[in-house]
């Protein structure tokens, strides 16, 4: 595992306060803290960022040729790791970058692990200042450093390096600065979704083994409408939630107490949707201490095909393809995502959806559909094929509905019995040609050899069989997730939240919803 | 003795509250009342984590969690229940709900009488709840439900009783209850008029000292909208049949409603 010394700022508030109500009996405020960091050139805050988040801190304050060290704090599931020692080092060369040549702390007599790292670092004992403590009365140590010269600094460096190196050996806990590969992790993510109108809890191992993957559908509930009603989903959410993780812990044998993190999709989706799931997600990063990862959505929809295809990997071009989205993205590397174009009005499942009505076959208009086009003559009806030559990678999908809703109108007062079966499997060719000619256009100006499709339309079996053929044509591998990783579901959260664990990047317990988060 | 953390964000307020509960009632040890109209999804984890701390304890201190379930808006409901689920799940200890205008009735229990409370329920109507208050013990006299202020006015005014008022409905009706009850009607400070971290914890020892908490099932607890959804409000006003919301608050996909 990593750590990594860096420049506090205002976002590591909470994880601070955390770690200062953990380790100290008067602890500073917020506002001590906001009011530091305000100070300016003056002084200089650190702190430690593991994969479990901000777990230690130091501070330095610089007056004239002195400086102060104001505190310095490791969370205690966090010590015995180096990342005391890895911080004092970080602040010993952020002092001698200052001009600094001495540096003096106040530490307490019966801190024992303090008082060797310090002794490790070359301060020692010159005063003491009585009943200091006001919590027990107890004096004060005052700490002072040997000048900070080149020298003394790499004698204290080195010893300070050695010191983190020999708690590493024997705990294990953290390493500095000697990242492991994420592939080789065994955590165990539990992973909630419910952006749309389907509540799911899935357990990861190490990224990639789907231990369970729980999906509470409640399209019964919606389906009379012919859409989803963002009321009735945030109020299925809210029921289901509980019973869904239980579920999923209890297919995958564990408890919320052998888990790693928690991750939660934070957008984008219906907000009354979202939030529930975030809300929900944050009570529970709460109560068990775990470190909470958000995901995007869409991002999850590319990780699907990773726990399909573990060897998928960027450089790629993506095509999300769901009842919210149609996109085009580019992956250079994971993490990194350049939408490259997408729908400028319907997404792709709404005009299946909106089809579907027109044609009285119900909802969710997609299977439907795709069910009759397989009986129907796919080139029966010449509709349109929108913005297929536009030099952008935008899609639109409105005018080719509204064509469809047109044709029938127009077969119903000609009082001609309508040729569902064709019309269904038309519109379906008109809405795959545009994806295929579109997502070429898009691998061959990234020039990229790989080629994802993911959301609920990639299990359309023909789109499925189009793209797959244009693309292997031209020699590119495509992945496509199995049909119940195209649909959403929290497994492909979980699998995208491994990825940000790794890399430090989680959510406070002050998260928001974020209904139109953005891929890159 | 077991510590209770308390709270309710169905109102523009979030309220917090921490306590043990005694023979007597409420052992209060700290609560934020924080109003952050739009904002408690971003405040409400961070102000119990920031009580706990300040009161010297750990989160799994907490040995039960009582959350308002409403009624009101609905997006604040359910930000209140969803934490409180997620909460008492990765504690495992019992969930056990209370009315939010329960909570806020129980802010008069010192003083003898009848105290009605309005929910603002938008779309010109309110959440009401009628409690009798006598020598600190707070009796609800009314179910859960959601009605046009001038209809619960008039119902309130045939009890011929002086009642004092308070809940954030006054703030767009106070005039149609006062025109109505005339002299009757007292209205009680705005200080009043919403649950506090206290008032939750009040009501859910009034609850547990009942026993009427329920099983603490935290898979179990429901939010109370006594509102359908629009989409199943309109499906129902075409059959003409009862719009009122069940305990799920969704109607469900019973096929005998289809227009």
């Amino acid at each position: 595992m990593t750590a990594r010394i860096r420049p506090m700022d205002i976002s590591d508030l909470d994880a601070v306060m955390a770690v200062e109500r953990a380790c100290f009996s008067a602890p500073w405020s917020r506002g001590m803290f906001l009011d530091e960091l305000s100070q300016g050139p003056g002084r200089s805050w650190f702190v430690a960022d593991s994969p479990w988040g901000v777990v230690g801190y130091t501070g330095l304050m610089q007056i004239g040729p002195e400086g102060h060290v104001m505190n310095l704090a490791v969370r205690p599931d966090a010590r015995r790791a180096g990342l005391g020692a890895a911080l004092l080092s970080a602040l010993l060369g952020d002092a001698l970058h200052r001009g600094i040549d001495r540096l003096t702390l106040e530490v307490r007599p019966s801190n024992a692990s303090a008082l060797a790292l310090y002794a490790a670092a070359g301060f020692v004992e010159e005063g003491r200042r009585h009943g200091y403590y006001s919590d027990s009365g107890e004096d004060a140590l005052v700490l002072w450093s040997g000048p900070l010269g080149e020298e003394t600094m790499s004698a204290a460096s080195s010893t300070l390096a050695v010191r983190a190196r020999a708690a590493l050996a024997d705990f294990r806990v953290l390493r500095i600065d000697e990242p492991v590969g994420d592939e080789d992790r065994d955590d165990l993510i539990l992973a909630i979704e419910s952006s749309c109108d389907e509540t799911a809890a899935a357990v990861l191992r190490g990224g990639r083994e789907v231990l369970s993957s729980v999906v509470a559908s409640q399209i019964d509930f919606h389906s009379r409408f012919g859409g989803v009603v963002p009321e009735i989903a945030s109020r299925k959410h809210t029921e289901a939630i509980v019973g869904v993780v239980e579920e999923a812990l209890g297919e995958a044998g564990i408890g919320l107490s052998d888990l790693t993190a928690i991750a939660v999709t934070y957008g984008p989706g219906l907000v009354g949707a979202l939030v529930v799931g975030v809300a929900y997600a944050k009570g529970l990063a709460f109560a068990t201490g775990l470190p909470l990862v958000g995901v995007n959505h869409l991002e999850g929809h590319l990780f699907a095909c990773v726990l399909s295809e573990p060897d998928v990997a960027p450089p790629l071009v993506a095509l999300i393809v769901s009842g919210g989205h149609t996109s085009l993205v580019h992956v250079p590397e994971w993490g990194e995502y350049h939408t490259l174009g997408s729908t400028i009005d319907d997404a792709a499942g709404e005009a299946f959806d909106k089809v579907a009505k027109a044609l009285g076959l119900g909802y969710p208009g997609g299977p439907a559909i795709s069910r009759l086009a397989e009986q129907g003559d796919p080139a029966a009806i010449p509709f349109p094929r929108p913005m297929i030559r536009s030099a952008d990678l935008d899609f639109s999908l409105s005018g080719l509905k509204t064509a469809v809703v047109t044709h029938i109108a127009a077969e119903r007062r000609a009082g001609r019995e309508l040729r569902v079966a064709d019309i269904a499997a038309s519109f379906q060719a008109a809405v795959i040609d545009v994806q295929v000619a579109k997502a070429l256009r898009a691998v061959e100006e990234c020039g990229v050899r790989t080629f994802l499709i993911g959301g609920g339309v990639a299990a359309n079996p023909a789109l499925r069989r189009a793209l797959t053929a244009a693309m292997e044509a031209r020699g590119i591998r495509v992945s496509v997730p199995p049909m119940d990783l195209c649909t959403d579901n929290a497994a492909m959260i979980a699998a995208a939240a491994h990825l940000h664990l790794w890399r430090g990047e989680t959510l406070g317990l002050s998260a928001e919803a974020v209904p139109d988060l953005k891929l890159g | 003795m077991t510590l209770y953390l308390a709270l309710d964000t169905s109102t523009e307020e979030i309220a917090v509250g921490l306590g043990r509960f005694v023979v007597e009632g409420v052992h209060l040890i700290g609560e934020v009342n924080l109003d952050a109209p739009r904002a408690s999804l971003t405040h409400l984890v961070p102000s119990i984590q920031g009580l706990v701390a300040s009161a010297d304890l750990e989160v799994r201190d907490i040995a039960a969690v009582i959350v308002g379930r409403g009624p009101g808006s609905f997006t604040g409901v359910r930000i209140g229940v969803a934490t409180a689920k997620g909460i008492a799940q990765g504690l495992g200890v019992p969930l056990y709900g209370v009315g939010t205008l329960d909570a806020i009735a129980e802010r008069f229990a010192g003083r003898d009488g009848l105290v009605g409370v309005l929910g603002d329920a938008m779309r010109r109507e309110v959440y009401p709840a009628l409690f009798r208050c006598v020598d600190g013990e707070v009796t609800r006299l009314t179910s859960h439900s959601v009605a046009a202020p001038a209809e619960v006015a008039e119902g309130w005014l045939d009890l011929d009783e002086p009642l004092v008022l308070a809940g954030n409905g006054l703030h767009k009706y106070a005039d149609v209850f006062l025109s109505v009850l005339g002299d009757a009607a007292t209205i009680a400070p705005e200080t009043m008029w919403l649950p506090t971290g206290q008032a939750v914890l009040e009501a859910g020892w009034r609850t547990l000292s009942h026993m009427e908490q329920g099983d603490g099932d935290a898979a179990a607890l429901l939010p109370i909208y006594t509102r359908l959804s629009d989409a199943e409000v309109n499906e129902k006003m075409l059959v003409g049949v009862e719009t009122l919301a069940p305990a799920s608050g969704v109607a469900g996909p019973a096929p005998e409603v289809r227009p």
